[in-house]
């Protein structure tokens, strides 16, 4: 009698997981399934795709043209004709042309060199300045030092949406919203100030675990105070500062509200998440292509994610976490 | 000059390291939040016209205006469907995994995905099966009788529930690891005291787990809230439909012919309910 209870909840127990397994990676399989597909398969029934194809993914690193890209042969025709033409109608369908091949290309990788530039910059600026505050934080006594932590907590809990508005006016007044370079460096700003408090507040709480006593050791023997920040506590700390820099990573990497103000007429700045949204606003019936890129967009964050496992769950929970 | 005290050197260079953090937070954090209430007062020009003050204008507009109290109330409904949803579907799995068993490392990475994709890319998955007749979970649904010509996520009054469960299923995971790392804390001579007495499981649950894990839960609860309160992106790429007030503000702002002096009052607007309602909150349960 008690056997077959418990034989009941094992299978309870057993369904209720692979419940949750299906209902939290249904959608991640059909896209990498989706993306390994031609985009006139994209709607094919099955999870497996039946004609498997890495066309999408090489089109997308660019190593290979895609179909759009080719000349069709009506442009090829036209090229051909541009030839015989007066100097100025040729540049006027030259143009044209050339409209009509950007508005069906994917520049992925543009997208994905510019938010690996910002994300990658950004979140090491604003870990190095966190590190030397986190410091202060946690082992330097001096007047409002609770005020400035309390301030930097509060300050962590206001959203882009509220900011939105007064950041854009002041870029614009101090003239940074003019050029595709100066939005995209309002951008970095930006993302700094966005992951400098929770980065503060991961490290701080990581600085404090490290015994003081070595670093006193040090100090008796001469090391200055940046000497110890450098040469002791970097070193010391290395798992979590790689944790948050991730983090940092992770939240410029994500991030649309920003992007979407201030380089939205810029297109050769877009970012991932930028670029992304306006190509699938604009253009129809590129499943394929749209999962290949969602995948490769979420490949490199989730690695990282995956080997920083261990170190993050106790950062999180530490932490708190910002988005 | 005198001589500084070794403590009064520390605490200088106790500040040298803060205040370049200090700096930029006031600029383009406390500052801009303050500048926003200053520019709800006002027709924000967009050309080089200087601004034009109208005093509360801009308030009266907006709570004369339907729509937004339309989006406020959306905005509410939707903070409290997926705070309630991912902490009870948070909790939840943190009791599942909470338990040994073969294959945990595998299921509690997997756990983890929904929270650390990259927002853009699992935005386009969840569009894909949504999909009216094409997509696979409406395919799949039909089997159960539902249309599946249904356009949940572009029809206003389905795209709440979508963007709801979005969210939710977006952001259980972080419940769940909260609350998990809680749960491991929970010394286990409780539970052997409560088996001795003869304790069910419910009763444990509801006798020792719930209050150890109160102060998790009311935390946590308060965190969904403020940033689901404010959440646009998710939001706002899932559907544009489902007109949250951050969606609103962002309409009213930078799209179509921008009032943004408006979007500013209703920025200031959502501001001071979210400061309230976090005061009333921290009194209340966290009872701090």
């Amino acid at each position: 009698m008690v056997k077959k209870k418990s034989f009941l909840r094992t299978l309870g127990f057993w369904t209720l997981i692979a419940a949750l397994v299906i209902f939290v990676t249904y959608p991640f399989a059909w896209m990498v399934s989706v993306s390994f597909r031609y985009d006139t398969d994209a709607f094919e029934p099955g999870i497996i795709p039946k004609r498997p194809t890495l066309d999408t993914y090489a089109i997308l690193l660019g190593f290979k043209k895609s179909v759009r890209e080719e000349l069709s042969n009506e442009q090829q025709q036209l090229l051909d004709l541009v030839k015989t033409l007066p100097e100025e109608q040729r540049k006027a369908v030259l143009a044209q042309i050339e409209s009509q091949r950007k508005k069906e290309s994917f520049p992925f990788l543009r997208f994905f060199r510019n938010s690996l530039l910002l994300a990658g910059l950004s979140a090491f600026v604003s870990l190095i300045l966190s590190i030397f505050g986190a410091y202060a934080f946690s082992r330097i006594d001096f007047k409002g030092r609770g005020t400035i932590q309390r301030g930097v907590l509060i300050v962590y809990l206001f959203g882009g949406t509220i900011l939105a508005v007064p950041l854009y006016q002041i870029f614009v007044k101090i003239g940074l919203t003019s050029s595709g370079i100066s939005s995209a460096f309002a951008l970095f700003i930006i993302y700094i100030v966005q992951t400098i408090p929770v980065s503060l507040y991961m490290l701080g709480n990581y600085f404090r675990t490290i015994p003081r006593s070595i670093e006193e050791a040090a100090i008796i023997d001469g090391t200055s105070r940046m000497g110890v920040i450098t040469k002791i506590i970097i070193p010391l700390s290395l798992p979590a500062i790689i944790t948050v820099y991730i983090y940092a990573f992770m939240i410029a990497w994500n991030e649309f509200l920003f992007a979407s103000i201030f380089v939205r007429p810029f297109p050769e700045f877009y970012t991932l998440p930028l670029g992304l949204n306006e190509i699938f606003n604009s253009e129809h019936a590129i499943w394929a292509k749209m999962m290949a890129a969602s995948v490769v967009t979420a490949v490199p964050v989730v690695v990282m994610f995956m080997m920083m496992e261990k170190y993050l769950t106790g950062g999180l929970t530490a932490g708190g976490v910002k988005e | 000059m005198a001589v500084m005290s070794l403590r009064e050197k520390e605490a200088r260079f106790g500040w040298k390291l803060v205040l370049p953090t200090v700096i930029i937070i006031a600029l383009l954090i406390l500052y801009p939040v303050f500048y926003n209430i200053y520019l709800s007062f006002f027709e924000v020009s967009i050309s080089d016209a200087p601004n034009r003050f109208v005093g509360l204008q801009n308030y009266r507009e907006i709570l004369a205006d339907s729509s937004f109290w339309k989006s406020f109330g959306i905005t509410i409904l939707f903070t409290f469907t997926t705070v309630i949803g991912s902490i009870l579907l948070g909790l939840g799995v943190a009791l599942l995994m909470n338990r040994e068993f073969p294959g945990r490392g595998i299921v509690r990475a997997l756990l983890l995905l929904p929270y650390v994709t990259p927002l853009i890319a699992i935005v386009f998955a969840w569009k894909y099966i949504f999909l009216p007749i094409d997509g696979p979970l409406m395919k799949f649904l039909a089997n159960f009788g539902m249309n599946p010509g249904n356009d949940f996520v572009n029809n206003p009054n389905n795209a709440f529930w979508v963007v709801s469960i979005f969210n939710i299923w977006r952001n259980f995971p972080f419940v769940y690891l909260m609350l998990l790392s809680r749960l491991q804390s929970i010394n286990s001579d409780y539970y052997e005291a409560a088996e001795i007495d003869g304790a069910s499981d419910w009763q444990k649950f509801v006798h020792i787990t719930l209050p150890e894990l109160y102060f998790v839960i009311a935390s946590v609860a308060l965190l969904r809230g403020i940033w689901n309160f404010y959440k646009f992106d998710e939001v706002y790429l899932m559907s544009k439909f489902a007109n949250t007030l951050p969606v609103y503000i962002y309409e009213k702002a930078f799209s179509g012919i921008p009032e943004q002096g408006v979007a500013a009052a209703i920025a200031t607007i959502l501001f001071v309910i979210m400061i309230s309602l976090i005061g009333v909150y921290v009194k209340k349960v966290l009872k701090w």
